[in-house]
């Protein structure tokens, strides 16, 4: 996520242009090396076992390291070995830059420290964003708040996003509101223990980025069952939710989803506003807890 | 081969499913959006296999399913739920749910299911 974010800014800030960022990005996702491949070619797992963790990950919002230890396939220093022949994204990304002299690592040391000082950044949150940790990332980008599980339901949301739909995805600065203007909408209340709402926005046919993608399908129009198909991915991410805290006892259930395709105003005492920009496209994430979202 | 009802309020979710029973040999008899709609083609259609969302609008998955034993006891039902949602699939054994699909759906597991049946 960090290289979206880096390399944005590095477009911005015109140290290079949009197509060589295209070409150094999309250079990256090719060697990318999936960590099942890479434990199946050391001959740590076999490929049936790779296969169960992949599916597995369908359905649970774990890594697939994760996964694997707790099945017993791999120990977390076997993990760690693996992750580290995998290669860390930033520095991949950083390599790609020079080694197609777009730009020399002090100027990419340079610009990394302007970014940092422009977004004001602590040298702890830098290494948050180069270990291109999710849970570690996200936090970065939410204003202060104070329930834990408010924080949780968006880390899992994002993380169902760069699972089932744009692994490239990446979000910008968070904020309250008490009311969001949309023209489109796809949201589902949970109920119980606490309130909440997740809902995903979008302006014109920004919605299609994860409609398209969840569902196979090649929507044309943020319509009706483009909007379905995006309350299917909201049901996948609160059901995720529901499952991690139901392990601390907490009962969430989530009510039916529902869709609008026509312009309205979401309110509540506090919506996080969460900016994703999901295969280029902007989306809106929007989160109540503890108070459902009135639309 | 088997005939089967699909009971979802989600377009998405039921086209998915219709897509994969139908690529393996399976008739999808009907669809219904709701459990009350589900549950009148139930009576009409007489599928082998029903499968029934948990979480849905007019009627829910748990309700319908309470009726379609009430109608016919050895009726074999798929529940299709969201992860997390514990507590009403225990409550789905309780009622007599013959197994459970778990959503975003998966090819393998849905056929497995439909075989064991």
């Amino acid at each position: 996520m960090f290289n979206q974010l880096f390399g944005k800014y590095l477009v911005d800030s015109k140290h290079i242009s949009s197509e060589q960022l295209s070409e150094v990005v999309a250079m990256g996702s090719k060697i990318r090396v999936k960590l099942g491949l890479i434990a199946v070619s050391e001959r740590l797992l076999t490929t049936q076992q790779a296969d169960e963790i992949n599916r597995l990950q369908a359905v649970m919002d774990k890594r697939f390291g994760d996964i694997a230890v707790e099945k017993g396939y791999l120990t977390e220093s076997q993990v760690s070995r693996l992750l580290g022949l995998q290669g860390n994204a930033y520095l991949t990304f950083a390599q790609i830059l020079t080694d197609k002299g777009y730009m020399s690592l002090e100027e990419i040391e340079s610009a990394l420290a302007e970014y940092q000082r422009k977004y004001g950044f602590t040298m702890t949150d830098m290494e948050a964003l180069r270990s291109g940790e999710v849970e570690r990332i996200v936090p970065l980008f939410l204003p202060n708040i104070d329930q834990p599980l408010f924080v949780e339901i968006i880390g899992v949301a994002i993380r169902t996003v760069i699972r089932l739909i744009d692994a490239d995805m990446y979000l910008l600065k968070a904020s309250f509101k008490d009311s969001v203007d949309v023209s489109k909408i796809a949201l589902q209340h949970l109920d119980g223990e606490h309130k909440a709402t997740l809902a995903f926005s979008g302006e014109g046919k920004n919605l299609l980025a994860i409609a398209n993608t969840f569902a196979g399908e090649e929507f044309t129009d943020v319509d009706l069952d483009a909007l379905d198909a995006v309350c299917e991915l909201i049901n996948c991410i609160n059901g995720l939710f529901a499952t991690s805290i139901s392990y601390t006892k907490i009962e969430m259930d989530m009510l039916p989803p529902e869709y609008y395709d026509n312009s309205r105003k979401a309110t509540a005492k506090q919506i996080c506003d969460v900016p994703l920009c999901i295969k280029g496209k902007r989306v809106e994430l929007l989160v109540t807890f503890d108070e459902m979202m009135n639309v | 081969m088997a005939k089967i009802l699909i009971v979802d309020d989600s377009r998405t979710s039921r086209k998915v499913l219709r897509g994969i029973l139908e690529a393996n040999g399976h008739e999808v008899l009907d669809e219904a959006g709701n459990g009350q709609e589900g549950l009148e083609k139930f009576k009409t259609v007489k599928p082998d296999i029903t499968t029934l969302d948990i979480t849905m609008p007019v009627m829910d998955g748990l309700e319908a399913l309470k009726e379609i034993k009430t109608i016919d006891k050895d009726a074999k039902i798929i529940m299709v739920t969201a992860a997390g949602q514990q507590s009403k699939m225990v409550e789905a054994i309780k009622l007599g749910a013959s197994e459970f699909l778990t959503k975003p759906f998966e090819a393998d597991q849905i056929l497995k299911l439909i075989e064991k049946l």
